[in-house]
């Protein structure tokens, strides 16, 4: 493909910037309109960015934003670490073993993806109501670590990636089962550790059916549960709403400028399998 | 191989915290949510046992579950096109003409996916505002139009952009799928058509497009999933005091939303249970039909 000519070329990259431009527009508009006192607001588009960011924090903050912020943060982590966990020990079972029904549980775990997860939503409030942990971060963590998707990712990337003479000859010096999963299995896998937790942890920390049914207390609001309950309180306030959302949504952009390579790697090695 | 032999208890071991997770915390939730959609329940009283009436009352005596339905429906099938184009279309060119700039590029149009929805649904309530909304000034003030648009208090507005809503979240992620079925394509095709003096578009219509096609169905697939489960955003970009479930005229009331509002805000356990297993039935029609469709289109390739 090098051979094109330079008038081919205006288009594309013409075509290629306006779409970038959209897709990265609104958070730039954001970004600005959040340094702005809301009554300027009213007076035209914000290009540049005003003087009244740290009033509109001051704003921010007085809302126990902070605590929302560890909420979210101590929420999505311990969810995701054992989500990934789990996944990976399943899938180097399924991945490396040969076990009776292996085959008829692989396909259930493929099957249970086609079911969504709102359907035993109402099952579930019940369920943890039942056990008396119907509103804690329990009830949101608990959900989503036995993840099929993260199963079947993981057991087609450990059949791919792992080479099972190593872990016979580690077998053979005597190694235990959950030494070899844990310092041999888990090292070479890392590539696909890191696209599980990336994603699992955006699932998590952008969840926000779960948090509005399960929890009512605001001491446990997680930020898209504040943000949304925000905006009715905050109706007069725009700016320091926009700040909000500015705020909540910088932590997921940087974990994913970091990761991105590694979850785009990750992608591709997994529908390279499947 | 004496520990990977079928005799060995440590597979079970090694997969019975999955199990036993799932088992508690996914299938006995979605058995149980079939049992109470079977009765009349408020989550707290007793449950007074009623058989199908719920479901009869779905599929026969409620105009509000097909309504929400068709609102869904209408919603995807214009934006799941727009995205899947969209996307497809960047990832093509991304591989093709921007080797440098591919990363910083790919990651930029990946942002809208990554964010929050609540927080999206929110931004765009605060771009097409009535007054403050950076829509209407960019088009009054570019003379494109001449009053500004309230843009969310009308029926055909509403779903107009929750449509764009949509195609902005969501095509970076399909650009995202693409580029990884197109690096599982090999040059070598693209030499070898090159070489028989194939231009751009033939390779791309004779190679990208069938080689694409696993990816294709999974992409398809999970889009229509997904797009049955729409709620965050349409729920955001419409909640305030002035307007009613679903915007103006309810035109973006979604299933799940419908749902929502029957079995968490007026507290009708059953009734919101058949409401999800009556979507579960949708889902696993269009899946089913779609993933039927896909392979007849495989096999006439052959």
């Amino acid at each position: 493909m090098k051979n094109k000519r330079f008038l081919s070329f205006v288009p594309v990259y013409a075509f290629v910037g306006i779409v970038s431009f959209m897709a990265i527009f609104p958070f730039y508009i954001m970004m600005t309109m959040s340094t702005y006192l809301s009554e300027d607001l009213f007076t035209g588009i914000k290009l540049l960015p005003g003087n009244y960011l740290i009033e509109n924090f001051k704003t921010v903050m007085a809302v126990n934003f902070l605590r929302f912020y560890w909420n979210s943060t101590y929420v999505a982590l311990t969810n995701t670490i054992g989500a990934v966990f789990i996944s990976a020990l399943t899938g180097y079972a399924f991945a490396k073993f040969n076990f009776r029904f292996k085959k008829v549980l692989f396909y259930f775990i493929l099957g249970s993806l086609m079911i969504p997860p709102q359907l035993g939503l109402v099952g579930f409030v019940s369920e943890m109501r039942f056990f008396g942990i119907g509103n804690t971060h329990l009830a949101l963590i608990l959900p989503g670590i036995a993840n099929a998707f993260g199963v079947f990712w993981m057991t087609q990337f450990i059949s791919a990636a792992v080479p099972s003479e190593i872990l016979e000859s580690a077998v053979m010096d005597g190694c235990s089962t959950m030494r070899i999963f844990i310092q041999i299995v888990l090292p070479i896998i890392r590539s696909a550790q890191i696209t599980l937790f990336l994603l699992f942890f955006l699932w998590k920390w952008n969840d926000y059916m779960g948090p509005l049914v399960i929890i009512s207390k605001e001491a446990l609001y997680t930020i898209p549960l504040s943000i949304a309950l925000m905006g009715t309180e905050y109706r007069t306030d725009f700016a320091a709403r926009i700040l909000a959302l500015a705020i909540s949504t910088i932590p997921i952009l940087i974990i994913f400028a970091i990761g991105s390579k590694h979850l785009i790697r990750g992608l591709t090695a997994g529908s390279v399998k499947g | 191989m004496r520990n990977f032999s079928s005799k060995s208890a440590t597979p079970y071991l090694l997969i019975l915290p999955y199990f036993l997770l799932y088992f508690a915390f996914s299938l006995f939730p979605v058995l149980f949510t079939f049992v109470i959609s079977l009765t009349n329940w408020d989550g707290f009283s007793e449950m007074k046992f009623i058989g199908l009436s719920n479901y009869v009352r779905l599929f026969t005596k409620d105009p509000t579950f097909y309504q929400s339905l068709y609102n869904t429906l209408f919603v995807m099938v214009f934006s799941i096109p727009a995205q899947i184009a969209l996307g497809l279309l960047l990832a093509v060119l991304l591989k093709d003409f921007f080797l440098r700039a591919r990363n910083s590029l790919q990651l930029i149009n990946f942002l809208p996916y990554i964010t929050t929805p609540v927080a999206v649904g929110i931004l765009f309530q605060v771009l097409f505002d009535w007054k403050v909304g950076t829509v209407n000034a960019a088009l009054v003030g570019l003379h494109i139009l001449k009053e500004p648009i309230y843009w969310l208090g009308h029926a055909w507005s509403a779903r107009l952009v929750t449509i764009i809503l949509l195609v902005w979240k969501l095509f970076g992620y399909k650009m995202i799928m693409f580029l990884a079925g197109l690096s599982t394509i090999s040059e070598e095709l693209y030499d070898a058509a090159k070489i028989d003096g194939a231009n751009w578009w033939q390779s791309f219509y004779r190679i990208t497009l069938p080689m694409l096609q696993p990816i294709m169905t999974f992409v398809l697939i999970t889009s229509i999933i997904n797009g049955l489960r729409l709620f965050d955003e349409p729920q955001l970009l419409f909640m305030s005091e002035s307007q009613p479930i679903g915007g103006p005229d309810h035109a973006v009331e979604t299933v799940v939303m419908n749902f929502y509002y029957a079995a968490f805000r007026n507290f009708n356990f059953g009734y919101g249970s058949a409401i999800a297993y009556g979507l579960f039935i949708v889902i696993f029609f269009f899946s089913f039909l779609s993933m039927r469709m896909m392979n007849k289109g495989g096999e006439s390739e052959k």
